[in-house]
């Protein structure tokens, strides 16, 4: 009698307990795990904030700080592209005292000395996407940088499905030697072989993501090689004023790896069925490599858990011929200028940039 | 009277009193040499195809050129080319919206805008007598906040009907190309068969001798800026056209290029008589030659060495004396050398 007593009370017990951890976790899931206890102040600071893409990777820095309550207050600056504001812009928010700042480095290892100056005056100081040279622990927190050697993987192993016996690539990117093309080349060289052949000069077509320069290169190149099976561009939409080149030469838009857009995917609904050579692949523009920044920025201010990962790698996010993950993308209610891929969701993006 | 003033200031070479000015032969041998040079090593470059993809980027270096030079024959220089390219852009884009109805409207805008900036140009240059550099520059500033304040530095994709109307083709022309064309027969008209022309290429050669002779050289001297803003204006509304996503910024690429032309067509920089049609035959030549790098498939290192050369040619040829040189040092063989450079 006694022990069943005992035995009741003990279940007893553990209901309530559990009901108390089941309670707990809740509100765990409420905060994520990378925000802890303490409270802190957050800065995300810009190089360069005039563009559709950065306007969104902004909404969603913020978006994803909001997701912690111990963040108290949250600042933005812009640097406008001038590398003088991007440091007095760093400066001013140590000198405010912000304990944590979530940096886009623009103009790369020119900003490490305030950065460095920010970390030793106490500030968790987390840079990412763009390199800016220096050592974690030393002169920042951690720099949370994107994988773009994965982007060239991803879409090497597309071009590789698809073009089994090999193929004819034009890779257009940025401007001239800019890392980011060059990790990429290196990326899609690890997938293909020596049978898949690059059209353009070495190491990639220079286009500076400008998209009267892309459709003056890529007319160049139609023009030059009637046998371009692949062009591959780590800007998408950039090509939309472009493609209609291949209607000038009477031949098919051919098969496209690049970077997601809204305005590429519904060009691409609209002329695939007159391009029987167009299939479209894309990963994600890589708007929420900052999500991963803020996370970190924030687990390292208040004490939470850092995220498992360090590197941003971009999941691939379209593919017209087997729909996986997602078949192509286009909601033509929305401006062109946002990029389904990123987690904001498209209305929040069109806010974002303001249309 | 002013029929006479080429002459009078041009110097004793008698070049001038040729038929055809020597920026005209010049620009047209090398523009014909660079498509033998097409049609021997880079054939795709001379392709109907190829041509219908770059014509229309010429069209807009042409019109753009043809602004610069207004301003250029002034004895001025109009740095304020980006930010008037950029602001068309963003209004072309941004004020329709991707409706048609919206463009007529934001095209008024625009020219609005263009002709407030060439008129505060025009005053601070001709009435202030700043320098066009520091003028045109603050200006640009300006341009760019205007984008910034219109656009928060994203414009909007094109309407289908200014795509069809700036990016269309009509028997196989692309539009820009008749537009481009269409300004070139404006422009030269204006300024070789009225009288308002006439007087403005007086007054550009001598501020100081057309003043003199009665004219009054300021509100010609204003109206160059004016009448460049436009055409920035119109090449602006033509890139938002031809480019379906242009960005806020795509004026910047525009700068060197329009003075480039402007110099590649014979016009002296110290002011004087302009070369229309020579502008927009050296904007097709410019951008010709970069088509041609892209052909050869040289690195981008070559295509921007090349466009350089051209222009250190084209400033060679026009500012150097050459004729008095072969008579005091008879080394012909400087010139020829310079032709080979292209």
């Amino acid at each position: 009698m006694k022990l069943s007593n005992l035995k009741g009370c003990a279940a007893y017990m553990a209901l309530g307990l559990g009901v108390a951890l089941s309670a707990s976790a809740a509100s765990a899931e409420d905060a994520p795990s990378w925000c802890g206890p303490n409270k802190a102040s957050l800065a995300l600071l810009d190089g360069f904030g005039g563009n559709s893409w950065r306007l969104v990777t902004t909404a969603s820095g913020k978006e994803e700080a909001a997701k912690c309550p111990s963040i108290t207050d949250y600042y933005y600056a812009d640097g406008q592209g001038d590398t003088q504001k991007a440091i007095s812009d760093i400066n001013s928010m140590a000198a405010r005292g912000v304990d944590a700042m979530v940096v886009f480095g623009d103009a790369g290892p020119a900003i490490l000395p305030a950065l460095t100056k920010a970390y030793r005056s106490g500030a968790v100081v987390v840079p990412y996407r763009v390199n800016v040279g220096g050592e974690a622990g030393k002169n920042y927190t951690r720099f949370v940088g994107a994988d773009f050697v994965y982007d060239g993987e991803s879409w090497g192993k597309w071009i590789k499905e698809n073009f089994p016996d090999g193929a004819n690539i034009l890779f257009l990117s940025g401007p001239a030697g800019n890392s980011q093309g060059l990790d990429e080349l290196k990326g899609m060289k690890n997938i293909l072989d020596d049978s898949y052949k690059f059209l353009n000069p070495a190491p990639f077509a220079v286009t500076n993501w400008d998209p009267s320069l892309t459709q003056q290169v890529l007319s160049a190149a139609i023009a030059q090689h009637d046998n371009i099976d692949v062009i591959v561009s780590d800007f998408g939409p950039s090509l939309v004023g472009a493609l209609p080149v291949f209607a000038n030469f009477d031949r098919s838009i051919p098969a496209i790896a690049t970077s997601d857009g809204n305005s590429l995917g519904c060009f691409w609904e609209k002329v695939h069925a007159d391009n029987p050579g167009f299939k479209l692949f894309t990963v994600a523009t890589g708007n929420d490599n900052v999500r991963l920044a803020v996370q970190w920025a924030i687990a390292e201010a208040t004490g939470g858990t850092p995220p498992s990962e360090e590197v941003f790698k971009a999941p691939n996010f379209e593919d017209s011929t087997d729909g996986d993950p997602n078949p192509v993308q286009c909601r033509s209610d929305l401006p062109g200028a946002i990029y389904l891929s990123a987690q904001l969701s498209g209305d929040e993006q069109a806010k974002a940039v303001g249309q | 009277m002013a029929e006479t003033t080429p002459h009078s200031f041009e110097g004793p070479t008698g070049l001038m009193s040729m038929p055809l000015s020597k920026g005209f032969v010049t620009i047209v041998a090398s523009t014909l040499a660079l498509i033998l040079l097409c049609v021997i090593f880079a054939p795709s470059a001379v392709t109907a195809g190829s041509l219908m993809g770059s014509l229309p980027f010429a069209a807009v270096l042409g019109i753009v050129g043809l602004g610069q030079m207004l301003v250029v024959q002034q004895g001025g220089f109009d740095l304020s080319v980006p930010g008037s390219v950029s602001l068309a852009v963003v209004i072309a884009t941004h004020m329709p919206n991707g409706q048609d109805a919206g463009l007529l409207p934001a095209l008024v805008i625009a020219v609005g805008f263009a002709l407030a900036a060439g008129t505060l140009n025009g005053i601070m240059v001709a009435y202030f007598r700043l320098n066009a550099i520091v003028a045109t520059i603050g200006m640009n500033a300006l341009l760019f906040s205007a984008v910034f304040a219109i656009s928060g530095g994203v414009p909007r994709i094109t309407t289908n009907l200014l795509a069809h109307i700036a990016g269309g083709q009509t028997l196989g022309i692309p539009h820009s190309v008749l537009f481009a064309l269409a300004i070139l027969a404006l422009v030269s008209f204006g300024l070789k068969k009225t009288v308002a022309g006439r007087r403005f290429e007086a007054i550009g050669a001598n501020p100081a001798a057309a003043r003199a002779a009665g004219l009054s050289v300021k509100p010609y001297q204003a109206m160059a800026y004016v009448a460049a803003q436009i055409l920035y204006c119109t090449a602006g509304i033509l890139i938002a056209g031809i480019t379906r996503e242009p960005t806020a910024f795509q004026g910047n690429s525009l700068l060197l290029p329009s003075v480039a032309v402007v110099v590649l067509a014979g016009t002296s920089l110290l002011g004087g008589r302009g070369f229309p049609i020579s502008v927009v035959i050296a904007a097709f030549f410019l951008n010709q030659l970069s088509q041609f790098a892209l052909s050869i498939g040289v690195p981008y290192s070559a295509q921007t060495i090349v466009q350089a050369l051209a222009l250190v040619f084209g400033i060679g040829v026009y500012s150097i004396e050459w004729t008095n040189r072969f008579k005091t040092e008879q080394t012909s063989s400087t010139e020829e050398e310079n032709h080979e450079t292209v």
